[in-house]
């Protein structure tokens, strides 16, 4: 048989077979270079532009590479100079901040828009797109135009309108404890639609019967949503959950268009640092500590991820 | 008949009716100014002079309008440049997506080697890893191998993508194998099998992928300003923040606005599409 | 045999990526003796500028027919650059500031063509001040100077008129930049004066006017050196902002600014005064589409101090390190033909200033003299009929530029200590209760621990 079509049901038992000795040429003729020959450019674009540099990055924050000379190593010299630098720290403080603000912002709201969506009898279609459209406009448009939103000036188109109610032109971008909060603003605009249409898509997958079974024992509409809706959502809230920390971790565009990491460094994130060290250094580029800075905040959320994944079972086991 | 968390008897009790009624267009409201406003504005702006835009920000055109903004765009900016070589750089990603997902996928399901869950395995795993680590190592490469300034550069890249494979394996889990038997039975080869019945029937999640595909290409901002450092070279993305310190504030925003006919064309068009791959995003993360 | 079509596949793989790989590897090999060098163009200019750039380019290969010319947009920039000289992308030719020329000098980023350049007719012509921007340690010229010029006060007539201001009166000192400020600010709503803070401008920038006010925020001894921000001069400086940006409310509201967004705002009138390169004109025209009738240039004010004068800087024409020997000979020909000749050769600068200024490119914005004073007033001398920016705007400046004095960019790690400059000079405008002493010290010893590590 050249391929095999056993479903992937459950194996069927199957009969006692003669051993076949395998060579080379029952590989060949098994299909074995078929099946070569089809995994060819997967194995062909990961291996170069995936599982090797993986690997190069571990190796590479043990050395000092410059694209000018050869690379030596020069073992923990790379995270001992990451670890001393003070923008280090302030690189991590602002990302948490930018996380926690995109958690208060970004994670409820869509969740409360989807309940009420899933409500809506006719034309939810609209509520669904309307709600997506921001995730359609390519993200450096947007941020652009938010730029343009968040000029200081008094003639600035959110000044302009908080002008209408009298709130005085709010400095935005150019003030160092502003800056953060209008990044989170504008990208959570950007990306809430998705979350909201995960949302909905799970609300709408909850049985029937679930919410009968609670107003047979006469649940009011909040009680249905606390016991019915929220502990079917738990899935999927806790993956919305950790991807959103994965995600905002990793923040780099908004910094980098909006504000080049300023004012005073108020916002720059871990990511606009890798970026810094590697690619903004007039010398030629950092490239180890750019490495070694990656490997250490791929294992800090590695760390995370595995914590987080305990607990939730914990909780979900209960 | 579906419903949510409000029963009929919910519904006709005028009190959630009405605060129900009453959430919902506020939600609409809210929906329509976040998400079609700024859009708005941007169509509005993109017609008007540089000094009314910055003096009068939200009003409508009070010195009349500006349409050739939208003309200096396209020629002087050149956005049709850098559209196409957007287009160019969407249709090679998915290309490259598509022959790399697909393959392995049908190798993994259908073929199913004896090794299959141990690449599997290594496929997966760089799903879990985030994509920082990459960036450096991968632009080296890039650098060693050349093929700096090609779309080469781009497209490569976009193939070693996990979360694919992953959902095409899935998708080719699925499908009956009795069609295969009797193509099988027919005479077809492994390759007939791929081309002439596999991949016809899976039309959906070739959309699904696509639509992945493209969207990411379309939004990918830091890996084309690295490798693609020829301003001849690129997309609309990476150009746009730089042209902003050559031009004029209204025809900066014209291009703009021109920038985002396309995506907002398409998503209208294909809504469904975005929604469910949208959807199926978060099932298949869960 | 089913097999035999896994085997045919799988071998066409094996060519074709053997065939990629082998074309990729061989070498262009020159043939019957044509040279092609890359030459680099700025991007994002008019079509006007295209058009006279190109016009030079066809004339050039005219005159020398083995030579073919490929124009390539390219602006230098620290982020990309190593990985372009590695990856064989650079133009041969292009053009780098001052500042970032020595460090590429330093480290062997750059071709040397000093035996090439040695061999040009004016090469020991060059301001000594000038040429040293380009020298190698053991005092080669492998980057030759282009222009030079030094820091200026730019400043908006149309905005000095509707202020109440007389646009021919630009101020002359600090304290007389405060007030009209000031005044340009109550009586337009427009920022009357902005600064540069990003992208390491702010330290550039900050740099400047240190120098203005008599300071230095580097000192040299043999091979020691010394940081000196926190000085007098710079916490007055810092001062006198704080007091134009809080106090007078003088500086709009708007502070995220680097060299291109400030020139941006600049030409679009919202910006009354700012301090830049003093040739700045040009590329206010050919970028940002500037209205000549509005624009006005006077000389950087100094304060009395005996140490104040104005920061000098220029631009390098260099050849891309990986330029074989004849490319390099070619490349140094199209850098005499397209940057210096005009410097010194009648025809040549009539030439170039008819193209220019057939194309409606700006011919005629003030520069300082790469070789003398002498020289240069020739130049202008030739090229009078073809001027076509509003040279008696610029009068304030080009008076008065040759009597300051011309002092030279701090030379180590001139990058990494404006970098670290920006967040002072952003602190200061965005913090109202931002503690310039402490600021001040604490750059202070981020840039000596920089200058003790390189």
């Amino acid at each position: 048989m050249i391929l095999d079509t056993r479903p992937a049901a459950p194996p069927r038992p199957s009969p006692p077979r003669r051993r076949r000795r395998r060579t080379p040429r029952t590989w060949v003729r098994g299909g074995g270079l078929t099946t070569l020959v089809f995994l060819l450019p997967m194995l062909v674009v990961f291996t170069l532009f995936s599982w090797l540099p993986i690997g190069q990055a571990v190796v590479m924050s043990f050395q000092e590479t410059n694209l000018v000379s050869a690379a030596t190593f020069v073992g923990l010299d790379n995270f001992r100079d990451v670890l001393s630098d003070p923008l280090l720290w302030t690189a991590v403080g602002n990302t948490l901040w930018f996380a926690l603000l995109a958690l208060l912002f970004g994670y409820p709201l869509p969740l409360l828009a989807a309940v009420l969506m899933s409500e809506v009898r006719r034309f939810r279609g609209v509520y669904s797109a309307l709600a997506y459209l921001p995730v359609v406009i390519p993200p450096v448009v947007a941020v652009l135009l938010w730029k343009f939103f968040y000029d200081a000036s008094p003639t600035g188109v959110f000044n302009t309108l908080l002008g209408a109610v009298g709130i005085g032109p709010v400095p935005w971008l150019q003030d160092a404890g502003i800056a953060m909060p209008a990044l989170v603003i504008e990208a959570t605009w950007a990306a809430a639609g998705g979350t909201v249409i995960i949302y909905l898509a799970a609300l709408t997958g909850v049985a029937p019967e679930l919410y009968e079974a609670a107003e047979i024992d006469g649940a009011s509409v909040w009680r249905k949503v606390w016991h019915v809706t929220l502990p079917r959502l738990r899935g999927v809230l806790l993956v919305t959950f950790i991807l959103q920390i994965i995600g905002t971790a990793q923040v780099f565009l908004e910094p980098f268009l909006f504000t080049g990491g300023g004012p005073a460094n108020s916002t720059t994130t871990i990511l606009l640092l890798i970026y810094n060290y590697a690619f903004a250094n007039s010398l030629g580029g950092d490239y180890g500590a750019a490495t070694a800075l990656s490997i250490m905040l791929a294992a800090v959320l590695a760390i995370f991820s595995v914590i987080y994944f305990r607990v939730t079972r914990a909780w979900s086991a209960s | 008949m579906s419903r949510g968390v409000l029963s009929q008897s919910d519904w006709r009790t005028p009190r959630v009716r009405r605060t129900a009624r009453t959430l919902h267009v506020v939600l609409l409201a809210l929906l329509f100014v976040a998400g079609v406003g700024p859009m708005l504005w941007l169509a509005k702006a993109a017609v008007t002079p540089t000094q009314d835009t910055l003096r009068q920000p939200l009003s409508l055109w009070p010195n009349g309008f500006d349409f050739a903004n939208l003309a200096t765009a396209w020629t002087r900016v050149e956005i049709d440049k850098y559209f196409l070589n957007t287009v160019a750089i969407a249709a090679g990603a998915w290309l490259v997506q598509l022959l790399v997902a697909t393959t392995a996928g049908y190798a993994l399901s259908v073929l199913r080697p004896r090794y299959r869950k141990v690449l599997t395995g290594v496929i997966l795993a760089t799903l879990f890893v985030p994509a920082v680590v990459l960036l450096v190592p991968l632009y080296l490469t890039v650098v060693d191998a050349k093929l700096i300034n090609t779309f080469w550069a781009v497209w490569l890249p976009a193939g070693a993508n996990a979360f694919n494979i992953l959902l095409v394996q899935r998708f080719f889990d699925n499908l009956p194998r009795e069609v295969f038997e009797a193509a099988t039975v027919d005479g077809a080869g492994s390759y007939r099998l791929f081309w002439s019945v596999v991949l016809p029937m899976s039309r959906p999640i070739l959309g699904v992928v696509s639509v992945f595909a493209v969207i990411a290409a379309w939004k990918d901002f830091l890996w084309p300003l690295l490798v693609l450092p020829d301003p001849d070279l690129q997309p609309l993305s990476v150009r746009l923040p730089a042209l902003q310190r050559f031009v004029e504030l209204d025809v900066f925003l014209a291009a703009l606005a021109i920038s985002t006919v396309i995506p907002v064309a398409l998503f209208l068009v294909f809504q469904r599409l975005f929604l469910k791959s949208g959807a199926l995003e978060g099932a298949v993360k869960g | 045999m089913r097999s035999s079509k896994s085997i045919a596949l799988l071998a066409t793989f094996a060519t074709v990526a053997i065939a990629l790989t082998a074309c990729s590897s061989a070498a262009d090999a020159g043939d019957d003796g044509r040279v092609t060098v890359k030459v680099s163009i700025d991007p994002g200019l008019e079509k006007g500028a295209v058009d006279a750039f190109n016009d030079r380019v066809e004339q050039f290969e005219k005159a020398n027919p083995k030579i073919d010319l490929e124009v390539q947009e390219y602006n230098w920039a620290a982020t990309t650059f190593t990985a372009q000289l590695a990856g064989g992308t650079l133009p041969n030719v292009f053009t780098v500031p001052f500042t970032d020329g020595r460090g590429l000098v330093e480290r062997k980023q750059v071709a040397d063509i000093s035996a090439q350049v040695a061999e040009l007719p004016y090469a020991k012509d060059f301001n000594p001040n000038i040429a040293e921007a380009g020298m190698s340690p053991e005092a080669k010229m492998w980057a030759v100077p282009i222009a030079a010029y030094g820091q200026a006060l730019h400043y908006n007539r149309a905005l000095f008129t509707q202020a109440g201001l007389d646009p021919n009166d630009p101020p002359s000192t600090w304290d007389e930049v405060r007030t009209a400020a000031r005044q340009i600010a109550q009586r337009t709503g427009q920022a009357g004066y902005a600064q540069m803070t990003s992208g390491n401008t702010g330290g550039w920038i900050l740099t400047t006017v240190d120098y203005a006010y008599g300071g230095r925020t580097e000192r040299v001894t043999g091979d020691k050196a010394e940081a000196t921000i926190d000085t007098p001069e710079m916490a007055s400086v810092l001062k006198d902002m704080k007091d134009m940006r809080w106090s007078d409310n003088s500086m709009g509201a708007n502070f995220l600014y680097d060299w291109g967004t400030i020139n941006q705002d600049f030409a679009a009138g919202r910006i009354g005064m700012y301090v830049s390169g003093g040739g700045n004109y040009g590329q206010l025209v050919t970028q940002n589409g500037i209205k000549a009738a509005d624009y006005g240039v006077t000389a950087l004010p100094l304060t009395d101090d005996k140490n104040a004068g104005v920061l000098g800087g220029g631009t390098l024409a260099v050849v891309s390190a990986n330029s074989d020997d004849a490319t390099k000979a070619a490349a140094v020909k199209w850098i005499d033909f397209y940057y210096m000749e005009k410097l010194t050769d009648h025809d040549a600068a009539v030439q170039d200033a008819k193209t220019l200024a057939e194309s409606n490119a700006p011919v005629g914005s003030p520069a300082l003299p790469v070789f003398d004073k002498a020289t240069y007033d020739k130049t202008l001398e030739w090229t009078a009929e073809y001027v076509n920016v509003p040279l008696k705007q610029m009068t304030p400046y080009t008076d008065n530029m040759f009597d300051q004095p011309l002092l030279t960019e701090p030379s180590r790690s001139t990058q990494e200590v404006y970098a670290l400059l920006d967040p002072v000079v952003q602190t200061v405008l965005t913090d109202r209760a931002a503690d310039i002493k402490s600021l001040l010290a604490k750059a202070e010893a981020d840039a000596q621990a920089l200058l003790d590590r390189n």
